[in-house]
């Protein structure tokens, strides 16, 4: 049964390995460039005790830069080409009648077809979230974003996991549908609507967020790469204020809520004026965020959510496959 | 000795069309049985119920001692060709071998070669390339290969020429000949099956109207020609199948061995297809059609 699957699927899979080669060499390339960058960097700065301010830095290349950003799309492309056909096409070109009638139960026929491709989507996100991770080292370094939306998501575990989730939605919808092109459909849906719910909403209560209250003139930053989830200025009032303005802001607090002592040109050219420094004083600074250390517990949460999933749409898809006629 | 198949009221249903109804039928082994039938009478729906490519929403069958099931050993012992003639398109015909050898426990991957050779088919070329007939050949090779106990074969000669067809019935003879082997083949014509079949299943508006030994079968029935006049005599020892009215006299073709008395009526042997297109006519079979089966050592 694994020579009809690598028979069957052989193309796909080189296809597959062919593009995993190629953005290996372009992240191995790119990668090791930006590394002495970093390196260079950081011994200037060293040099010149600047190592605190490196905002304008740029690392790598832009168009390298975005394929790396588009690597989010990554794992739906295994559920796409090789899940939503893997049993949809046989059902639609009628070969499952030919495989059915070999002796192999249905079942057996299923859980090899779908072992292997499993695999193979998950070499696929591995690998790609693999070349991602390393070539990010030095702008996570540098950016500290590797917890935020976006960033997450391409890197360490959970592309593995989103890539067996859309190979098992994959197989899933094509198994229901019996059709390749509306599971198609449903694959790229399906995928894009589960993971945008979880990201957006599941994600940020994993675990309970911390909130720091600061004084407006310390200021304050966790550290590391956490991520951040909300950030704002309480007023003497306890309650959140506007900082949206267009006007001058002292110390985050826009000058409209401040005295007039406050006001440029005082602020900033010396010491700040007693009146103004109690004034600040009654402002307070809070950030809600993930602390950084919980980075994996993170991911090792989310993984798991995504291979639950995976297993949930693969029982449907065995007992849809054995319970229905052929 | 248990029959290769034995169902007892067998039928399916597609959500609300009945596609078999109170199927019962019998098959001894080392028969070729014709399944006829005019189309949507049901003659695939049984065969891939025997198959186990199909849940029977009612009735109970043995098919090669068991119930069809998802187990290998069984599947083993199956050979099922669909009428779409299912192949992976892309794949040559030696690949299809391959694909035999890696799935089946008894597989005869030389003789499935020299049948294909002596057909000259070519073993290297992808199937979705050879004509329908050659894929046709390729398919029912590869089924035989299986060295199935037995043999579902849904309208097999349809794509076949008359030469190619031909050829395959007596490959088909032969294979039973070597023992061992039952076939159950479909058509919806009588005149492909004829010169191997020699055990009939009759299906006819999703029901079995016959079924057993073709001899026998032929012996059973008679057609009746006599004047237009009251047939109630008659039905009341035989089973009238069909009655044909003309002006001037009337055909009956009946069931049942009673010696006719009156002698306005002439008896007559029956053909078999005379017997198959009557049953076709009609759509309820006659109380005793399905009930009995005839010519079997049960």
């Amino acid at each position: 049964m694994t020579w009809l699957v690598w028979r069957q699927h052989r193309i796909q899979l080189l296809i597959g390995a062919a593009i995993l080669a190629v953005f290996a060499v372009l992240l191995l390339v790119t990668g090791l460039q930006m590394a002495s960058q970093w390196h260079s960097a950081l011994v200037a700065c060293t040099a010149t005790h600047s190592c605190g301010d490196q905002g304008g830095l740029f690392l790598g290349n832009r168009a390298v830069g975005f394929l790396v950003i588009m690597t989010l799309g990554a794992p739906v492309l295994a559920g796409l080409f090789w899940g939503a056909p893997l049993v949809a096409a046989e059902l639609e070109t009628g070969t499952s009648q030919f495989a059915w009638m070999q002796s192999i139960t249905r079942r057996r026929w299923l859980a090899i077809k779908a072992g292997w491709m499993l695999l193979a989507a998950a070499v696929w996100g591995g690998v790609i979230s693999a070349l991602v991770t390393w070539w990010s080292g030095p702008n996570n370094a540098l950016h500290l974003d590797a917890f935020n939306p976006g960033r997450f998501d391409i890197m360490g575990l959970v592309p593995v996991a989103y890539a067996l989730f859309a190979m098992a939605l994959g197989i899933a919808a094509g198994t229901l549908l019996r059709r390749t092109l509306p599971a198609l459909a449903i694959t790229l849906a399906g995928f894009i609507a589960v993971r945008a719910v979880i990201a957006l909403w599941l994600r940020p209560h994993y675990m309970s967020a911390v909130t720091v209250f600061y004084k407006v003139t310390a200021g304050y930053t966790p550290r590391g790469s956490y991520w951040q989830l909300a950030q704002g200025i309480l007023g003497p009032d306890g309650r959140a204020i506007s900082t949206d303005t267009v006007g001058p802001v002292i110390a985050g607090v826009p000058a409209t809520y401040l005295p007039a002592s406050c006001a440029p040109p005082n602020a900033g050219a010396g010491p700040i004026a007693p009146s103004c420094a109690r004034a600040l004083a009654r402002f307070h600074g809070f950030v809600t965020y993930q602390p950084a250390g919980r980075y994996w517990t993170f991911q090792g949460i989310e993984t798991g959510i995504f291979v639950a999933l995976a297993a949930i749409l693969l029982t449907v898809t065995a007992v849809v496959l054995l319970r229905r006629d052929a | 000795m248990t029959p290769v198949i034995q169902t007892r009221g067998l039928a399916k249903r597609y959500r609300r069309v009945r596609a078999l109804s109170d199927c019962t039928i019998t098959v001894p082994e080392g028969r070729i049985s014709a399944l006829i039938g005019p189309n949507g009478a049901g003659k695939t729906t049984l065969l891939r119920l025997l198959a186990g490519l199909a849940r029977p929403t009612a009735g109970q069958m043995a098919v090669l001692g068991g119930t069809p099931r998802q187990d290998p050993a069984f599947l083993a012992g199956i050979g099922y060709l669909a009428q779409e003639i299912p192949l992976y398109k892309r794949f040559t015909a030696e690949d299809h071998i391959g694909i035999g050898a890696h799935l089946n426990p008894r597989w005869d991957a030389a003789s499935a070669r020299d049948r294909l050779r002596s057909l000259s088919i070519p073993l290297d070329r992808a199937v979705g390339r050879l004509s329908g007939g050659q894929r046709a050949q390729v398919a029912l090779t590869l089924t035989l290969a299986k060295r199935p106990r037995l043999l579902l074969l849904d309208e097999p000669v349809a794509a076949l020429d008359p030469l190619a067809r031909r050829n395959f019935l007596a490959t088909l003879a032969a294979a039973v000949a070597d023992g061992g082997l039952t076939v159950v083949l479909s058509s919806h014509l009588l005149a492909d099956l004829e010169r191997v079949a020699d055990h009939l299943i009759l299906l006819a508006a999703s029901r079995v109207q016959l079924c057993g030994d073709i001899d026998a079968l032929l012996a059973e029935h008679h057609v009746l020609v006599g004047p237009r006049k009251d047939t109630t005599a008659i039905e009341k020892t035989r089973t009238v199948v069909q009655a044909v009215r003309t002006a001037r006299q009337t055909t009956l073709l009946v069931r049942g061995n009673a010696p006719v008395i009156d002698p306005d009526w002439e008896s007559d042997e029956v053909g078999l297809e005379e017997m198959v297109l009557g049953y076709m006519g009609q759509d309820t079979p006659p109380p005793i059609a399905h009930l009995t089966t005839v010519g079997e050592d049960q």
